[in-house]
């Protein structure tokens, strides 16, 4: 079978073409190198207006000399209730007065919780009269100490970090420097757990039918389009579905009548199972898509051998494809859950409390997340407020980072195996 | 085609064979063209050169092994390497019967013997070299139909033999002092007569070759 | 129940394979005889992979395929309704052209398609341990893994994966053992390992190969079954018999043509 070629030999031209296609390879190297430089200074600026926030001086002033609340010359330490509940009344603000009427009647405390009373809320209220950022702190330390002195000679300015132990466990508070964020955290946390019992078996289920036992026929194909499309809807209808549907339709069951929990607060169904179920929602086709990749990354060879030996549909997925898919499935997971802790928009339709102290402690619960919390604090003028937003999101990320490791330790510890 | 460098190895192996018989043929009638002039020097030159027939042999029999281990043949090609070094090894052998009947002239050397008993033996051989010739031909064309034919003109050169043969022993039995001369010329029947065997020899590889079967070919 | 031939272990009578409308393997009557190695040759496309996988119906993974005609295993045609696929697979063993050991230790490939099945050890029956070294030893495996049977199967060299699976078919006691060119990934002399374990094996088991190397084929197998491609690309079977005769005399030109390299 020779080739045809008349017994001629044909000797080819090469021209030496090496430099332009170097220097054409040189530039798409260089400029993806960019946009991972890009990338990476984002990321750097990001952080460094976090940690610039979440660390430095605060001035702090007492708001009212306690001696000037002595009514008639007499300390507060000797006045009587009643007297301290009026001075309360007219030291607080409206709200905050009805808030501490609303958790117990202050006629009804014993003097000492009223007296205590008195000294965080009226006494105490630190007034801060100024903050800095952490750069600022530190190379301006000087001259900031010296305007306080100036503007506030009763003012004392200290270092602080506004990220401490205590401020992950103090609950909600107006007051700045007692605010925490642990009624916060505690939603979130809560919120996830439910979003990953309900979302990981139904997407792990839904996608292993769709990969393994659907046969190709057009609704098939239909579903899975849909679930492509799914994807990407913008999260906030997500929350419009689940206020329909888990708030209100729904509110027997979410606000737990049924169950017996007649909590007046929650008895619209905004409670933490609705937030969790509208989760659930919104994560199931990204994580549905997700498994179906790894699924359908397992070598078809595995799942020959497996039949080849007698093995029945259910036998091949469960011993060998889901084991091998399980790399995959954590990515799914990963990816599920941060885009879960992050949604801000679909809670605040469902319904966010705003304003909470005490800890959400049943499914039924109100509830506010770490992602609603920061913007409810970034939202507010004083620029206190903006140190402690820095350090919940400090928070946040370190929720979110300690997370995503855990999955990566599995998905390693399970993909060493092979 | 597929194969077109291993047929043409197949092709210049056959012309080899081909060479060999034709070096043979040739072997046969010079020795007998020196019987018939009791060309001594002539006789002993053929003699030596049954070397070459050897050596031909050798050279193709070892061609037709690396053929074998090199190209994996099958089916009919590796029937056709294996009758080639079956036919070098019967035409080897009819070299080896030209170079006895040499030995022959040589022993007899100068004493009397009867043109006409040369005469037959010449017939005897011309037959035998026309069924070797035709044979050959048969195996390059793969004919198996003219190969079953050709032993049976085999009877031809045992008729003469016979012939011969008694003439010899009526010879033999009248006076004494011929038993010498006459055994030689017996031999050199017996190996014309042995000669037409080898080429039924081939007939049957030829026909191996083109249909698979191994049978001995009817001579009668 | 059907009366075929118990001479044979499997019997195709009449089969035709389609995916879809396209036929690939066009009425094909084979008779594999009991215990002995029989090979399927022939050119690339030819369907020689399509008819071994349809004698343990693993042509069905694929959805759009559909068998017409029989084939007789032990009684019965295992294209029945009644038949159970999976009953099948487990008599009808099967061995790949790349090896693919399970992502578990040497020890669980070999065990898992046992348990399976319904492996009981107990008194008088081999233990699971027992019966996994007897696979190994039937595979040629057990001296180059009995120190390492927790290991992963992935770690063993491709010569030895195969064996792996080799052991791994024995586990579930097949009656049959079909290979789908099982050395064609492999270096020529894990090759011939796996050429003579094939032999060892037709002892107590009947092995139907496919390979498209004739040399190998005429090594190994008694008997070889010459398929070819018509101008619809059906497949169809050309010449079937002793190995002997059809590397040395075919009966067939298109068989003759085939083995002697002159195809095409």
């Amino acid at each position: 079978m020779s080739i045809p070629t008349n017994g001629k030999r044909l000797t080819p031209h090469f021209e030496s073409n090496l430099p332009p296609r170097n220097r054409k390879a040189t530039l798409w190297r260089t400029l993806f190198q960019l946009s991972t430089t890009i990338g990476m200074i984002m990321l750097m600026l990001l952080l460094y207006n976090i940690i610039n926030a979440s660390f430095g001086l605060v001035a702090i002033d007492n708001k009212i000399d306690p001696a000037s609340l002595a009514v008639d010359g007499v300390p507060i330490e000797e006045l009587d209730q009643e007297t301290l509940i009026t001075i309360i009344k007219e030291n607080v603000s409206k709200g905050k007065f009805r808030q501490l009427e609303r958790e117990q009647p202050l006629a009804e405390r014993t003097w000492d919780e009223v007296y205590q009373v008195v000294i965080d809320d009226v006494v105490q209220p630190k007034d801060i009269v100024g903050t800095w950022s952490l750069v600022e702190s530190l190379t301006r330390k000087e001259e900031i100490v010296a305007e306080v002195e100036q503007e506030h000679p009763q003012a004392t300015v200290k270092f602080t970090s506004w990220i401490d132990p205590q401020f992950v466990t103090s609950p909600q508070s107006s007051d700045v420097l007692k605010a925490g964020v642990r009624t916060a955290l505690l939603g979130t946390l809560l919120i996830i757990a439910i979003t990953i019992v309900i979302a990981l078996p139904i997407g792990i289920g839904a996608a292993i039918y769709l990969e393994e036992y659907a046969s190709d026929n057009w609704v098939n194909r239909m579903i899975q389009t849909n679930i492509n499309n799914l994807a990407g809807v913008p999260s906030i209808i997500y929350g419009m579905l689940g206020l329909a549907i888990f708030v209100r339709a729904m509110k027997p069951i979410t606000s737990g009548a049924i169950f017996g929990f007649t909590d007046p607060t929650t008895a619209n169904g905004r409670t933490i199972l609705s937030a969790g179920l509208t989760l659930s929602l919104l994560v199931l086709p990204v994580l549905i898509i997700n498994v179906q990749e790894a699924i359908r990354a397992v070598p078809n060879s595995l799942r020959e051998g497996a039949y080849g030996l007698g093995a029945t549909k259910w036998q091949t997925i469960w011993y060998h494809v889901l084991p091998n898919a399980i790399p995959g499935i954590l990515t799914g997971a990963i990816l599920s859950i941060s885009r879960a802790i992050g949604e801000t928009a679909p809670l605040v339709v469902i319904g966010a409390a705003t304003y909470i102290t005490f800890d959400p402690n049943s499914p039924f619960s109100k509830f506010t997340t770490l992602p609603i919390q920061i913007y409810q604090w970034t939202s507010r003028a004083q620029g206190e407020y903006h140190n402690i937003a820095a350090a919940a999101i400090l928070v946040l990320l370190t929720l979110l980072l300690s997370l995503n490791a855990t999955a990566i330790l599995l998905r390693n510890r399970y993909s060493r195996r092979y | 085609m597929t194969r077109e460098r291993f047929d043409r190895q197949l092709q210049l192996l056959l012309d080899q064979v081909l060479v060999l018989g034709s070096m043979v043929e040739q072997a046969v009638l010079d020795s007998l063209a020196a019987l018939q002039r009791r060309d001594l020097v002539a006789a002993r030159s053929i003699y030596e050169q049954d070397i070459k027939i050897n050596k031909k042999r050798y050279s193709i029999e070892s061609e037709c092994v690396t053929l074998i281990a090199t190209q994996q043949p099958m089916a009919r090609d590796v029937r056709f390497l294996a009758a080639i070094i079956e036919i070098i090894t019967e035409l080897e052998r009819i070299g080896d019967y030209a170079k006895g009947i040499c030995k022959i002239t040589l022993l007899l050397s100068e004493e009397e013997i009867d043109p006409i008993l040369i005469y037959e033996l010449q017939q005897m051989a011309n037959l035998g070299l026309d069924m070797l010739r035709r044979a050959l031909d048969a195996f390059v064309d793969g004919d198996a139909v003219i190969a079953r034919q050709i032993p049976m003109e085999d009877t031809k050169v045992d008729q003469l033999y016979n012939q011969l043969y008694h003439k010899l022993m009526e010879q033999m039995t009248t006076d004494i002092t011929t038993v010498d001369r006459a055994n030689h010329i017996m031999w050199a029947a017996h190996n014309l007569e042995r000669m037409a065997d080898r080429v039924t020899n081939i007939c049957e590889r030829i026909v191996y070759v083109a249909t698979g079967e191994m049978k001995e070919l009817d001579t009668t | 129940m059907i009366d075929n031939d118990l001479n044979f272990a499997i019997q195709a009578q009449n089969l035709n394979i389609f995916y879809g409308n396209f036929r690939a393997v066009k009425d094909v009557n084979l008779s594999i005889e009991r215990k002995k190695v029989t090979a399927i040759i022939g050119p690339s496309g030819c369907g020689k992979s399509t008819v071994l996988r349809s004698f343990n119906r693993m042509n069905e993974l694929v959805p759009s395929a559909r068998s017409e005609g029989q084939v007789l295993f032990s009684g019965y045609n295992i294209y029945d309704r009644q038949v159970d696929p999976v009953e099948v697979r487990r008599r009808i063993g099967m061995v790949f052209q790349k090896p693919n050991p399970f992502t578990k230790s040497i020890y669980e490939n070999v065990a898992w398609g046992a348990r399976l099945n319904g492996f009981k050890g107990g008194i008088g029956n081999p233990s699971m341990d027992e019966w996994v070294e007897y696979c190994l030893h039937k595979a040629a495996l057990w001296d180059e893994v009995k120190d390492k049977l927790k290991q992963s199967g992935l770690s063993l060299s491709g010569g030895q994966q195969q064996r792996l699976c080799i052991a791994r078919a024995l586990a579930v006691s097949p009656e049959v053992i079909l290979m789908d060119e099982p050395a064609s990934a492999l270096d020529p002399i894990a090759t011939l390992k796996i050429e003579e374990l094939m032999r060892e094996l037709a002892e107590e088991y009947t092995i139907i190969v496919v390979t498209h190397n004739m040399q190998q084929a005429a090594r190994v197998s008694d008997y070889t079954a010459f398929f070819n491609m018509d101008e619809n690309r059906a497949g169809y079977l050309v010449e079937f018999g002793p190995t002997p005769q059809i590397f040395t005399n075919p009966q067939n030109k298109l068989t003759e043509d085939y083995v002697t390299g002159r195809f095409g």
